[in-house]
């Protein structure tokens, strides 16, 4: 038996801060000097809201610069950024600026236009709970699977890393760890999670777990 | 009529769902809330309260409503102030904004305010918090009207009550002004168990349609909106004869009226004169309407349009969505916030805007039919009454810990 594996779940209460950007030197001055439970709000909560209605962006960034300001190579730089390659909002936060400072340089033009509208600069109050169910091994994970909802599975397999600082998911991690099945662990980790919803990412999990049963 | 439990709405939104909010709300523990307003009945706030109240309640959250009372004369007075908090300009005497107070200190003295966290809805009662300066609970005042261009005479006397609370609630940040008090963000939200938006049987749709002599032969494409310049209806119907000459389709035109309302009469001439004698546009003008008809109108739609000049949060775009018909939408208000254009449904800024898309989502069922479903998860996700109980009792984890952005729960 391995170890007790106690779902979490999260979920976040949005603020607003009054701050705005019209152009994309405002934004980047946002992007340099806002809390990090900003950068937060802009990414990790937004891409799992984007994810169940197949917004193809990963960020509010990128969506405000393509359907505000037409800048599409530079909205594209955006949504390649993969946020399961970031376990602090710090890395993450210098990836977003560097490249907007990186694009300036190449196209300044594009930083004196005004956008057709504004971007709302908000925050988040993010909060993080465990809920009441449990694996202790594949089979009562595998159950487990079918019960939890799509935040806890949002915030196992993308965004705990902010908080664990590991560099994988929690569920390959576990069933890795505590159960020694390194091979579907990491056909697990490597599940692209851009091509899922999260209801389609909890079939994949299932799919993959249920053949190696 | 027996109002739907929590247990009902696991149907609609997931076990889940509702399972973690009673989670939640174990987390929250023994907490009380009061919510103040000025009206029991009518209006989006009071039938939000009506639902949310013995939901909380059901979920372990003690929560009251109160109901301000007063005369006439200061319910002329809040409406001036409606108004003007939405951009008209008007100048507000000293008399005018005294009795204003004396009907806020008056209600005051009528009632208690002991529980956890006091939810004060819209500038009606936003004064009371100015005789309880001794308070030990958390105030916040939830604004339901848009204050983005509010007549600055009357927001300065209201800001300086307004920054008396421990924070603000907003629709949505294009609603909201510059303030000295943490500012959240909460959507307005549709109740999917009421009759406007609840699963209707095909017998009672067809019903309905032919109670108001609508064929159905053709797509129907059709617009809920009151009668008033700013639902733009006559864009509408010059969308639809746009439209007409490359897709057969009927238009179905929908609204109700403020009594007594001498705009309404003139616009609704207008909109007869501009559809002429064509007998695939449909005009129904109801004095009252019966929600579960609107609901049947809209589920018998194959888009659903509110091409508003200018707009509050325009839930009618959620009843759609919800009801997964493809919706054309103004870019305008709280509209953009629901529809993400070209996935959650589409976004126009003109009436030739409106027309190319009518040809598309009537040419092109499947997209139409993809737009839908994600429209239906979007509003799942965000604008259901169920997310509304989760952020009041998000709310009453943050407002006690005013400085921390990240809250771990054990």
């Amino acid at each position: 038996m391995g170890d007790l594996f106690q779902f979490s779940s999260s979920t976040s209460l949005s603020k607003l801060t009054g701050r705005r950007a019209h152009n994309l030197e405002e934004l980047l001055e946002l992007a340099k000097t806002c809390s990090d439970s900003s950068i937060f709000f802009h990414t990790f909560s937004a891409f799992r809201k984007m994810r169940e209605v197949q917004v193809p962006y990963n960020n509010d960034f990128a969506i405000w610069i393509s359907q505000n300001l037409a800048e599409e190579a530079l909205s594209e730089k955006l949504t390649a950024i993969e946020l399961a390659e970031h376990n602090t909002i710090a890395g993450l936060r210098k990836r977003i600026v560097t490249i907007i400072e990186d694009y300036k340089k190449e196209a300044s033009e594009a930083f004196e236009r005004t956008a057709v509208k504004p971007f709302y600069l908000c925050d988040a109050v993010r909060i993080v709970y465990l809920t009441d169910k449990f694996a202790y091994n594949l089979k009562s994970f595998r159950e487990a699977l079918d019960s939890i909802s799509v935040d806890s599975i949002y915030y196992h397999f993308i965004e705990s890393r902010l908080q664990t600082h590991q560099s994988t998911d929690d569920f390959s991690l576990w069933i890795e760890e505590s159960l020694d099945m390194p091979q579907l662990a990491a056909k697990i980790r490597n599940i692209d999670m851009h091509i899922y919803t999260l209801e389609g990412l909890r079939r994949k999990i299932a799919a993959l777990i249920d053949s190696h049963i | 009529m027996t109002l739907p439990s929590l247990f009902d709405y696991r149907d609609v939104v997931g076990k889940n769902v509702v399972e973690e909010l009673t989670i939640l709300a174990s987390y929250v523990g023994n907490r009380s809330i009061k919510m103040v307003n000025s009206t029991a009945v009518g209006g989006g706030v009071a039938e939000m309260l009506h639902r949310v109240v013995p939901l909380l309640n059901e979920l372990g959250i003690q929560t009251t409503w109160e109901v301000i009372k007063g005369e006439p004369d200061f319910f002329d007075i809040t409406k001036s102030f409606h108004n003007a908090l939405q951009g008209k300009q008007e100048h507000f005497s000293k008399e005018t904004l005294d009795t204003y107070l004396h009907y806020n200190e008056l209600n005051n003295k009528d009632m208690t305010f002991d529980e956890d966290l006091i939810v004060i809805h819209d500038p009606q009662p936003a004064a009371l918090i100015h005789w309880n300066p001794k308070r030990k609970n958390k105030w916040v005042w939830r604004c339901h009207i848009d204050l983005s261009h509010p007549n600055q005479q009357l927001w300065r006397f209201l800001q300086t009550y307004i920054e008396q609370y421990d924070a603000a609630i907003f629709s949505s940040p294009l609603f909201s002004p510059e303030l000295a008090i943490p500012q959240y963000q909460f959507y307005p939200t549709i109740d999917p168990l009421a009759d406007k938006n609840k699963e209707l049987d095909t017998d009672y749709i067809d019903q309905v349609l032919e109670k108001y002599g609508i064929p159905r032969d053709k797509p129907l494409v059709t617009q809920i909106s009151r009668y008033d310049p700013w639902k733009d209806p006559v864009g509408v119907i010059q969308a639809y004869q746009l439209a007409r000459k490359y897709v057969d389709c009927r238009l179905l035109l929908v609204g109700d009226k403020a009594a007594d309302d001498p705009e309404a009469e003139k616009i609704l001439q207008t909109v007869k004169e501009t559809a002429g004698n064509d007998p695939d546009i449909h005009i129904i003008y109801l004095t009252k309407s019966i929600a579960s008809e609107i609901n049947a109108f809209q589920r018998a739609s194959d888009v659903v349009l509110q091409k508003s000049l200018r707009e509050g949060f325009a839930l009618t775009v959620s009843e759609a969505l919800w009801k997964r018909r493809p919706v054309i939408g103004s870019a305008v208000g709280g509209i953009p916030a629901q529809i993400i254009h070209g996935y959650t449904g589409v976004l126009v800024h003109s009436v030739e805007g409106a027309s190319l898309q009518i040809r598309g989502l009537l040419n092109q069922p499947d997209f139409a039919a993809k737009l839908g479903e994600n429209g239906h998860q979007r509003v799942k996700d965000e604008f259901l009454i169920t997310q509304n109980l989760k952020r009041y009792l998000l709310l009453l984890l943050a407002v006690e810990r005013p400085d921390e952005s990240s809250i771990l729960l054990e």
